[in-house]
């Protein structure tokens, strides 16, 4: 199996690993961090896209750039979660769910 | 590099004063100065002075075609597609800045607001504009940031942060998506550029599975069911003048990033047409009964945007399938028509909202039932709601009437069976959306006027006219359709030239 093809597959798996994250967690943190763990798989699998393509330089770029978008959606999801907190004094989201229908 | 043109002109004007309309605010409320309006007033002349370039664009691209900015690899293009978008969320944006000075008091961060406002118009003209997979998917990740903190913005309601943290997760979610579609999309033709991957797509099932990504990911943003749950949160607790920018212009940029995106992978399977209808059927009938059942209005007004969304998709899905470019030009003057009537019902909706509850410092929802009998002392907010829910219901003579018959229209002209059955079928549903656009006019215009409306607060000049713009426009547009031809029709060609269809 070639070193891409692993790569590849560990982008597959932390992408499974960040969904399932979400999908149990309701604590604001861990949501925040699970969405991270998502997008790092997304960045790994850019890198590899660009190395397949041999374009390496290409898909580290696009890489860095994710990043800096990515850092400014964390830091709104925590910013969010401070407000959360403060407002509700819990991080618990299923005190977060009023709105319905 | 090359010269700067109108149209980057056009994009890099809010962009740069955005921080410039946040530090004016900041500093003046810093040193006491006694100009409390000063954001409000530079956003408004900000976006008022990049009608100049739009102009100057729009010229351009009527005689010479569409013109590109190069830096590097990257390049942007202004095109139809993008020209429509600009013109919709400048002229959006534009009435809703005029709208919310005075709307945002002051000591909830009026800077912060303005400045956001301005950055997200300019970020939506550069996301019509892009012409890389990847710089798409910056823009429209730089669009939903500015959304985010809007939509947030009264971040002391605990609904508004529910509302913000279910819209942050859901297009977090999106976005990350739509980047393994890149990935895969690279990975399979060695380039993000939308013509050149068009070119070397095969009917690969690694292309396919992007395509597929593609949908769920720019569709959360769409709201494309069962991908919609963020939206009526989202649209029912941001303050009033965001509710009709969401609902006006951002979910129609997401709808333009899906197509963008999908064009470049048009070879790789012919029934994108089918799927765009197929999302379109869903979007309107849970749009529609997901309405009926509402109380508060500005949350009956973001479920009928969903089946707005709907029928657009419908056009353009009939356009993609019948290889004819009428559907998606009906698709296009839809989204045109769709940005004034929700524009003008948020912004109505709004002025209700300000009056009966927001200026007393009061967070609780605007009901239905608030508004019994709001015409006698409102009589302009109550005429622009009742117009703009009667032209979303699809009544002749007023604009949503019109884009609608066009999209129906070019379903017929497929003579295609099952076509024609889900032509009637949204039609039907058009007919079922007045069943809860009626009972609110109704209530407007009842005899007896309720407490609330008779000790609510007088609205301010600012607020009453962007909506008597958009009640004049709506009428126009339904008087004479051809209004928004040179902005839809163009747009609607490119699709089809986009996707490789003739046109």
């Amino acid at each position: 199996m070639s070193t891409l093809t692993i790569l590849a597959g560990g982008a597959l798996a932390l992408f499974a690993v960040g969904l399932y994250g979400l999908l149990i967690t309701r604590n604001m943190i861990k949501v925040v961090v699970a969405l991270q763990i998502l997008v790092k798989a997304a960045l790994l699998a850019l890198v590899v896209a660009g190395k397949a393509s041999d374009q390496i330089n290409l898909g580290q770029s696009l890489a860095m750039t994710v990043i800096v978008a990515d850092t400014v959606v964390a830091v709104i999801g925590l910013a969010l979660a401070v407000q959360v907190k403060r407002v509700l004094g819990t991080m618990d989201l299923t005190e977060l769910s009023k709105l319905r229908g | 590099m090359d010269e700067m043109s109108a149209f980057t002109w056009m994009i890099t004007l809010p962009l740069l004063a955005s921080p410039v309309v946040y530090l004016a605010g900041r500093i003046s409320r810093r040193r006491n100065w006694d100009v409390g309006m000063i954001s409000h007033w530079l956003a408004f002349w900000a976006l008022a002075a990049t009608w100049i370039p739009f102009a100057l664009a729009a010229s351009d691209l009527d005689k010479n075609g569409p013109d590109t900015f190069q830096v590097g690899q990257i390049a942007l293009r202004l095109d139809d597609i993008g020209l429509l978008l600009a013109g919709l969320s400048l002229g959006l944006g534009t009435l809703v800045v005029l709208y919310s000075g005075p709307y945002i008091s002051p000591d909830h961060g009026r800077e912060k607001y303005h400045s956001l406002l301005v950055a997200m118009v300019g970020v939506m003209m550069g996301l019509g504009c892009a012409h890389d997979l990847f710089n798409l998917w910056v823009w429209f990740e730089a669009m939903a940031i500015s959304s985010f903190l809007l939509v947030a913005f009264y971040h002391e309601q605990a609904a508004s942060l529910e509302a913000g943290v279910k819209y942050v997760v859901q297009s977090a979610v999106g976005s990350a998506l739509v980047l393994m579609g890149i990935a895969l999309v690279l990975a399979q033709t060695g380039t993000l550029d939308l013509d050149k991957i068009r070119l070397a797509a095969d009917d690969s099932n690694m292309l396919l599975a992007a395509g597929a990504l593609f949908v769920i990911g720019f569709g959360v943003k769409t709201a494309m069911v069962p991908m919609h749950t963020w939206l009526p949160d989202a649209h029912s607790q941001a303050p009033s003048g965001i509710s009709a920018m969401l609902s006006g212009v951002v979910i129609e940029a997401g709808l333009i990033a899906l197509l963008r995106s999908l064009s470049a992978l048009a070879g790789v399977t012919p029934t994108w047409g089918e799927l765009l209808m197929a999302f379109g059927v869903l979007n309107m009938t849970v749009g529609n009964l997901m309405a009926l059942r509402q109380t508060q209005v500005k949350r009956l007004l973001a479920y009928s945007s969903l089946s707005h969304v709907g029928y657009m998709l419908l056009g353009l899905g009939i356009a993609l399938y019948a290889q004819d470019a009428s559907g998606a030009q009906g698709s296009f003057f839809h989204m045109l028509n769709h940005g004034l009537m929700k524009g003008l019902a948020f912004l109505a909706a709004g002025a209700f909202l300000y009056a009966l509850h927001v200026a007393s410092g009061d967070h609780s929802p605007l009901l239905i039932s608030d508004l019994s009998g709001a015409a006698k002392s409102y009589p302009m907010m109550a005429l622009g709601l009742s117009l703009a829910v009667l032209s979303l219901g699809g009544l002749p003579p007023f604009a949503g009437f019109m884009s609608k018959w066009q999209i129906f229209a070019a379903g017929f002209e497929t003579h295609n069976g099952w076509i024609q059955a889900l032509v009637i079928f949204a039609a039907l549903n058009s007919v079922l959306s007045l069943a809860y656009y009626a009972p609110l006019v109704n209530t407007l215009y009842r005899q007896s006027a309720s407490p609330l409306v008779q000790h609510g607060h007088p609205l301010s000049i600012w607020i009453c006219i962007p909506v008597m713009i958009l009640t004049a426009s709506v009428i126009a547009v339904g008087i004479w359709p051809g209004l928004f031809n040179w902005l839809s029709d163009p747009a609607g060609s490119a699709l089809l030239a986009a996707f490789g269809l003739g046109g």
